[in-house]
């Protein structure tokens, strides 16, 4: 069900999906977003009416509302152009998501193909335009949370070999990497408390490597871990992927600081 | 504040409850995952077949059920249908008192728990004695199972050691070798004794009849070389098109389940005993049982029929890993439980409708699945139908404000950039439930709503 | 005997219930544009393969019955020198494979050819024939026609299956498609056990606690 066949890359042009998250709360990931692509020599357009992708309705079960903000979403990425997010819950959305609750709709059609044109951001630069290794220099010991969102895409391989490849990466495994970080949309609120244990579990195991950045692919997951840690008095260092490959772009005097 | 019943009881959970049922199902998902990658080259593809075999049989169970029902005839079994939980426990009741007998041994069968035949028995006057180790522990205890593969992951040694002291097991002892062998004397004799021996069934194949039964502790097939009659209950799911496609189940029924290349027993019945065979079943009733599965089917949730009861969505579900079983009220706890039960409550529906949001939507479940059911899907189908009915849930911020802001683009600039009051308001004391929840478990980041299309449209040309 | 009235009785009630049943599964098919077709695949997907390369189908088993707490022994002398030395010296032996047993048991053995359910604790080992075994599981398999008494294989606390070299099928998908026509065939794939009470495996809860293939 899961569909995740892409329309192949032809033109250097792509459109930034920027998530509400990146939106309202990270603006530095959006904005790393654009200085790798445009570093790979990737065109950036970014279509100012965009909102978000319509998933919190989805996952609450308001398929209605989810309805009206995808329609607005397919609007306002009209084209042909990829377009890239940087989270893999907004991507799955689009191409998962959006597809499931439109099923019994008269413009499924358009909604599946904006599906087949998104992509989330690492696996855009290391299946879509085939960047396999990444310059530059990154001094940290990195555990890397792979969003369960990304479960059986191509992200996480994609996010971990781009990862690897930076000179001073080190990627650190943890325990039950593939257990969930428990934000899961609007079930960290309406669950607070179950989503807050998984929350413990999963820092606990991070904590336990040591690592300098705990990395992921989408904020969410780490607007919540982040929080939780930051609540407990022990902090934590987070970052997106798009972050990690600009600071190492930025090191080694590859793009200006 | 109202949360939702599974994060209430969650709240509520003992700790040491908590983490039986999180070492429990930890260690069996370990095992699983390792048994399957270890030992086959493509373990998903088996999923995905066995899950097509199985989506098959859901969709043309109008072809199998006659011919499954025709094959049992002709091996001499005597089917009967019960199209609610009364019907088949009046069906059992019914042979029973056909033959006289007061006395059942049974194994364990979720539909049976389904139905609560035990209870409806006893009521009758019958004795219906659990004979797997946790069912009968559940039985003597008056509880629940809390999971379909090992019903009582929730209890220590130490729980067990005082129930059995209590029923006249033999003074305190919580040495499990020591709790199994009283259970094993005790229980041989009530085999020996029985009338009846009642069973579920894993498979059934329509091509030749063949019922197969798998456990562990061999507590049905003592049921089944000890009594005359034996009784299978069986949901009409259950069904694989042929013998030959037992060789794919069974290699994947043990594994994800616990984690064994095969259970210990693996029985094939095709009837009553053989004439020659002096212990064993002369009669065979086979109860197909509906119980709400045709709704199931003739909804958008289908695919869940496809299980085959393994429990592997428990095991590596962190929900079900907080809550524990009991959490879900229901006979299937989990992810399996939080789309089947809901389902099966058919007009009842509203009282389990929380059951489906209770999942990150983390899609574990999926993964581990050996018919790979979609069950993220399907839960998200369910929450989209419990809006649909207007069933309350509380705790869920309201959507509609929400959908309206984010299709105009207008207002949803104008509210990005209205948010940083957030950054100067203690957003602890607003009155905003979803707000309060979440900072009641994490710190909230700093707003900085519309900094980057700012730095998007105002930074120097890129060359 | 009591078969007829059972179906006299209870045949008719369900009657009722059978043809509610069929017509909802048909009511909630009929909506279906098309069906899941059957896939074709073959079970030769789901055979351990690498684990037994070309290794013979007797070494397989021994390794994997070993592996599921099983004994596999070829020796008669060794089976009778494992019972003395866990004190199994009373026990149920199928009457066909007595003669061949008798010389090697000693004046210390009680061996009974019949089955008394009566006395089911006073049978420490129970022998009885076996239709195969499967060597990827590290199974034997019991029949109704080839095992003399369900329960003689069952009830003690060990169980002795006589297997023939000749009959262990390499993996599941060949011990399926020699299921035959006996209405009983049960696999069993090492002694009886549990892991209800904390995880904590216990041997032997209802059947044996002991699983001997006696491979000839």
């Amino acid at each position: 069900m899961l569909n995740t066949e892409r329309k192949p890359i032809t033109g250097k042009r792509v459109q930034l999906m920027a998530t509400c998250l990146c939106d309202a709360f990270y603006d530095d990931v959006a904005a790393a977003t654009v200085q790798i692509l445009e570093y790979l020599g990737v065109e950036v357009v970014f279509p100012e009416g965009q909102t978000c992708c319509g998933q919190p309705a989805f996952n609450g079960g308001d398929w209605v509302a989810s309805r009206k903000v995808v329609r607005h979403t397919v609007k306002t990425f009209a084209g042909d152009e990829p377009v890239v997010v940087p989270s893999g819950s907004c991507a799955a959305m689009m191409f998962h998501g959006a597809v499931l609750e439109f099923e019994k709709e008269n413009d499924l059609g358009e909604v599946e193909a904006l599906g087949r044109r998104t992509w989330e951001l690492g696996d855009f630069i290391f299946n879509g335009l085939g960047v396999k290794t990444w310059p530059g220099r990154f001094e940290a010991t990195v555990a890397l949370h792979r969003a369960c969102h990304t479960r059986g895409t191509k992200s996480s391989p994609a996010a971990t070999a781009l990862l690897s490849s930076i000179e001073g990466v080190k990627i650190v495994e943890f325990g039950e990497g593939e257990q969930c970080c428990g934000f899961g949309g609007t079930f960290s609120v309406t669950f607070p408390n179950i989503s807050a244990g998984m929350g413990a579990l999963k820092l606990e195991h991070i904590r336990a490597v040591k690592p300098d950045v705990l990395v992921s692919g989408d904020m969410s997951c780490m607007m919540h871990l982040g929080g939780m840690a930051q609540q407990e008095g022990k902090p934590i260092k987070t970052m997106h992927v798009a972050q990690v490959l600009r600071d190492a772009l930025k090191n080694a005097g590859l793009i200006k600081p | 504040m109202r949360f939702q019943q599974i994060d209430q009881f969650s709240a509520e959970l003992k700790a040491d409850t908590r983490a039986a049922v999180y070492d429990g199902s930890k260690k069996g998902h370990e095992k699983r995952t390792k048994l399957l990658y270890d030992e086959f080259p493509d373990p998903d593809r088996l999923r995905h077949i066995a899950g097509e075999v199985k989506q098959h049989v859901v969709e043309n169970l109008d072809t199998y059920l006659p011919q499954v029902e025709a094959k049992l005839k002709a091996n001499g079994v005597i089917v009967h249908w019960a199209a609610t939980a009364e019907a088949a426990n009046e069906a059992v009741l019914g042979i029973m008192r056909a033959r006289g007998a007061t006395k059942m041994v049974k194994a364990k069968t979720m539909v049976s728990e389904e139905t609560e035949l035990a209870h409806f028995l006893e009521k009758h006057g019958m004795e219906a004695l659990e004979t797997d180790l946790g069912e009968f522990i559940v039985q003597i205890d008056h509880d629940h199972p809390s999971h379909i593969v090992k019903p009582i992951i929730h209890k220590n040694r130490r729980e067990i050691a005082t129930s059995f002291e209590k029923n006249g097991l033999g003074a305190y002892n919580d040495d499990p070798q020591t709790i199994t062998r009283r259970a094993r004397n005790f229980l041989r004799h009530k085999y020996l004794e029985a009338d009846v021996g009642l069973t579920g069934a894993n498979f059934v194949s329509a091509e030749s009849g063949r019922i197969v039964l798998v456990t562990n502790e061999g507590n049905s097939r003592f049921c089944l070389a000890a009594t005359k009659c034996h009784i299978a209950m069986i949901g009409i799911e259950k069904i694989v098109p042929r013998d030959y496609d037992l060789g794919l189940f069974l290699n994947l029924l043990a594994r994800s389940g616990t984690a064994q290349d095969l259970t210990v027993y693996t029985e094939f019945i095709s009837g009553p005993k053989s004439p020659a065979q002096p212990d064993g079943p002369e009669e065979m009733h086979v109860i197909f049982v509906d119980n709400g599965r045709t709704e199931v089917l003739a909804s958008e949730c289908r695919d869940i029929l496809r299980c085959i009861r393994c429990g592997a969505c428990l095991n590596v579900c962190p929900v079900y890993r907080q809550a524990s079983g009991h959490a879900y009220r229901s006979v299937y706890p989990g992810p399996v439980g939080a789309v089947l039960s809901p389902l099966l409550m058919k007009e009842k529906f509203p009282q389990k409708a929380d059951l489906p949001k209770a999942s990150s939507l983390c899609g574990a479940c999926n993964e581990v699945c050996p018919v790979n059911i979609p069950i993220p899907d399907l839960l998200l189908r369910l929450r989209n139908r419990a809006k649909e009915e207007n069933v309350p849930s509380p705790g869920t911020p309201p959507m509609g404000a929400w959908a309206l802001l984010a299709s105009q683009p207008t207002a949803w600039r104008a509210s990005l950039f209205g948010g940083k009051v957030m950054n100067y308001l203690p957003t602890k004391l607003l009155p905003i439930p979803a707000l309060r929840a979440w900072e009641a478990k994490r710190a909230l980041p700093a707003w900085r709503g519309g900094e980057f299309r700012a730095w998007m449209k105002n930074r120097p040309k890129q060359s | 005997m009591d078969e007829k009235p059972a179906q006299a009785i209870l045949t008719m009630p369900s009657s009722a219930d059978r043809e509610a049943i069929f017509s909802r599964v048909r009511g909630a098919l009929a909506p279906l544009h098309e069906r899941a077709p059957m896939p074709d695949y073959t079970t030769e997907l789901a055979v351990l393969r690498q684990m037994m390369g070309n290794r013979d189908a007797f070494t397989i088993f021994s390794e994997r019955l070993v592996r599921v707490n099983g004994i596999a022994l070829t020796e008669i002398a060794a089976l009778v020198a494992r019972l003395r030395e866990g004190k199994w010296l009373q026990g149920y032996c199928d009457p066909v494979l007595w003669p061949m047993l008798a010389p090697h048991f000693g004046a210390d053995f009680t061996v009974e050819t019949t089955y008394d359910r009566k006395r089911v604790d006073d049978y420490a080992f129970g022998i009885t024939r076996a239709a195969g075994a499967i060597a990827e599981t590290g199974t034997i398999i019991l029949s109704d026609a080839t095992t003399s008494r369900r329960l003689g294989a069952l009830t003690p606390w060990v169980h002795v299956a006589v297997v023939e070299r000749a009959k262990i099928y390499s993996d599941l998908p060949q011990a399926v498609a020699a299921l035959g026509s006996d209405s009983n065939v049960i696999w069993v794939t090492g002694p009886s056990k549990t892991a209800d009470v904390e995880g904590i495996l216990i041997e032997g809860v209802h059947g044996p606690g002991v699983q001997i293939a006696l491979v000839v």
